[in-house]
């Protein structure tokens, strides 16, 4: 076997590694922008860094912002990003391999190997996340699971050359003190590779753990607090009486919450996934309150944000005890609800829609009585002054900021609400 | 293997030095953006919910109702009631025709009760459009009742009529909806038969007796009232 195969998995394993660096850690600096809780443009593509910083709902917004872009969320603000990972690693473990060459003891490549499968592992379990929960790829993730993927080639390789090397397909054996390889002699040189003492493995995985505890632990240890931040976003007023708020709590949720929300607004969809994802939605006692922005009901609008929004509002209103359900239903058919609500004649289109799900709520939805408490329910809005946009939870009656709701709503949630546990 | 193991080292120090050093300097920045942030001239601005405010909301019409709110007991701070016909001229500040013009956008909104010649009791009909009027709400914060009376009879019967025909409506109202915070809502204007008589061209708006002749006379037995979709 020529040197320059046997060098094969050590640059690919370079390559893959330096890929998967230089990959994850755009991603991690994209993240560690949001600290400041503002929006921040995201790089999203296969190259690291380039292009323009999208600010658009991509699937790399959505990873990012999902319950699995970070670990220790509830010990930190935005927790420890996980793209980050021990490519830094792998990468001077291949630049090992490749300057030690046939002088590599033989559990070199088997650690590359068996070692060199976690981040593979790790992104196939991601992107069964991205396939089945978050429902879109982003290109950066992808990005990483190529590298991932190539990175693991580069073990499986490095371990069957190995093995052709020990049945003697690399040349017949010699006995041990026989000539030094050197990078440019190509010539078939035999003599047997140590093994390589356990020690050896010991002192690999420490480097491992090092490589990917110390950018944690930095990122870590730079983070500024957020105590002042939390909970500086206003209280609610006066708590809406009970024909103004929809109980959607399940029995035994202890924390009180009053959730206001438009179910055709996709970020309330988004903050409902999430509060279910995290696991907290049904320890949450809520109250839901219905804020459609569509001016065909809510004078707070000179034009409709989420046509529809009204007639839906009005469906939840009369569903009664299957209010959760409707709310549900809403934010499933979202993307269908609205563009049947956009146009001429767009709240009766809605209303079929409706009606084909829930026949029994026709005359309830159009009827004066729900106009008059859906009325009711945005005098009570304006009544205490709420910023027009949704969605706005508060907690007992301690607003959680709109800049706490996604990176750092597990921190956050723990603070204001420390019997609610995450999932 | 000692130099193998010396350029790994290296190239491993390397990476992780810069790697640290990078997400390190990263975050500080967006340490620093969240401990002094930066102003954004062209921030846009979030609303803040409120009452509704319809176009026919004019700064004359608004500047009349803010008078009448502060001046008529609507302010919350003291116990006065309603506005007498004085009042209304002095507030007003404008004439009869300029008065009735600034409510002409509410014809559709509000409507027209009649009464009896010289009677301030409400019938069936006139209960119904009051209740009509009242459960017609929407995002307004104030319902007015402007009362007045016929030429017919002294200035003085007139305005004690016109007052007791704006208290009526208040006190259906106050009766069938139970509403609590009716003083905070309902502002009232008697005007007697001494300011903005309306003209038969009212007759034509929706009044509780569409039944019944409309005159010159019938018209201003009346109170029109309506939800006022003004922030004040």
């Amino acid at each position: 076997m020529s040197n320059a195969t046997r060098s094969i998995p050590a640059v690919l394993a370079l390559v893959a590694s330096l890929m998967g660096l230089s990959l994850g850690g755009s991603s991690t600096l994209d993240y560690a922008a949001h600290l400041d809780r503002q929006m921040h443009g995201i790089h999203c593509g296969f190259i690291p860094g380039m292009g323009p910083a999208e600010t658009a709902a991509t699937g790399c917004r959505t990873a990012m912002f999902s319950t699995y872009s970070a670990v220790l969320r509830d010990q930190y603000w935005g927790g420890i990003p996980i793209a980050m990972g021990a490519f830094a690693f792998f990468g001077a473990f291949s630049v090992y391999l490749l300057v030690a060459g046939r002088d590599a003891p033989r559990k070199a490549p088997w650690f590359l190997g068996i070692l060199g499968l976690t981040p593979a592992l790790v992104s196939a379990g991601m992107a069964y996340i991205a396939a089945t929960k978050l429902g879109e790829f982003c290109h950066t993730c992808i990005g990483i699971y190529i590298a991932s993927g190539l990175l693991a080639l580069s073990g499986i390789l490095a371990i069957v050359l190995d093995g052709r090397q020990r049945d003697g397909r690399d040349g017949p054996r010699v006995p041990a003190g026989g000539l030094s390889p050197t990078l440019v002699d190509d010539a078939p040189v035999t003599r047997t590779r140590a093994a390589g003492s356990p020690l050896l493995v010991l002192g690999w995985l420490v480097a491992l753990g090092l490589f990917t505890a110390v950018p944690a632990a930095v990122y870590a240890s730079a983070l500024p607090s957020y105590g002042s931040y939390i909970g500086s976003c206003g209280k609610l007023a006066a708590a809406p009486e009970a024909d103004v708020a929809v109980h959607v709590g399940l029995p035994g949720a202890k924390q009180p919450a009053t959730l206001f929300v438009d179910p055709l607004c996709p970020t309330c969809k988004a903050f409902h996934q999430r509060l279910q994802a995290e696991g907290v939605y049904e320890q949450l006692d809520t109250n839901i309150v219905l804020f459609p922005l569509d001016n065909s009901c809510n004078w707070m609008l000179d034009r409709a944000l989420h046509p529809g929004a009204c007639v839906v509002s009005k469906a939840i209103l009369c569903s009664g005890d299957r209010a959760s359900l409707l709310l549900d239903w809403s934010y499933e058919h979202q993307e269908e609800i609205l563009e049947a609500g956009k146009g001429e004649g767009g709240d009766g289109r809605v209303m079929d829609l409706i009606r084909a799900r829930f026949a029994d709520l026709d005359g309830c939805v159009t009827s004066k009585e729900t106009g008059r408490r859906l009325d009711k329910i945005l005098r009570y809005i304006a009544k205490i002054q709420l910023p027009v946009s949704t969605p706005q939870l508060f907690l007992g009656d301690q607003r959680l900021c709109d800049e706490d709701s996604d990176i750092g709503f597990a921190f956050t949630i723990t603070k204001l609400a420390p019997e609610v546990t995450l999932r | 293997m000692k130099g193998a193991a010396l350029a790994g080292l290296v190239a491993g120090c390397g990476m992780l030095v810069g790697a640290a050093f990078t997400v390190k300097s990263e975050v500080a920045a967006a340490t620093q953006r969240l401990t002094s942030p930066t102003p954004i001239a062209d921030a846009p601005k979030v609303a803040v919910a409120a009452d509704a405010e319809a176009p026919y909301c004019t700064p004359a019409f608004k500047q009349v109702l803010a008078r009448v709110i502060h001046a008529c007991g609507l302010g919350g701070q003291d116990a006065r009631r309603g506005c007498q016909p004085a009042d209304v001229k002095t507030l007003a500040s404008i004439s009869d025709e300029e008065f009735n013009a600034l409510f002409t956008p509410l014809r559709d909104r509000g409507a027209v009760i009649l009464f009896d010649d010289g009677a301030d009791k409400l019938d069936d009909a006139a209960k119904k459009a009051i209740e009509e009027a009242w459960l017609d709400r929407k995002g307004a914060r104030y319902f007015f009742v402007v009362a007045r009376a016929s030429k017919t009879g002294t200035p003085d019967f007139n305005r004690t009529l016109s007052h007791k025909r704006a208290n009526s409506v208040m006190f259906h109202v106050g009766d069938h909806f139970q509403e609590p915070e009716l003083d905070k809502e309902m502002g009232l204007l008697w005007l007697g038969n001494e300011f903005a008589q309306l003209g038969t061209e009212y007759c034509a708006w929706n009044i509780s007796r569409g039944e019944k002749a409309c005159t010159a006379e019938a018209i201003n037995r009346s109170a029109f009232v309506s939800w006022v979709d003004c922030q004040l």
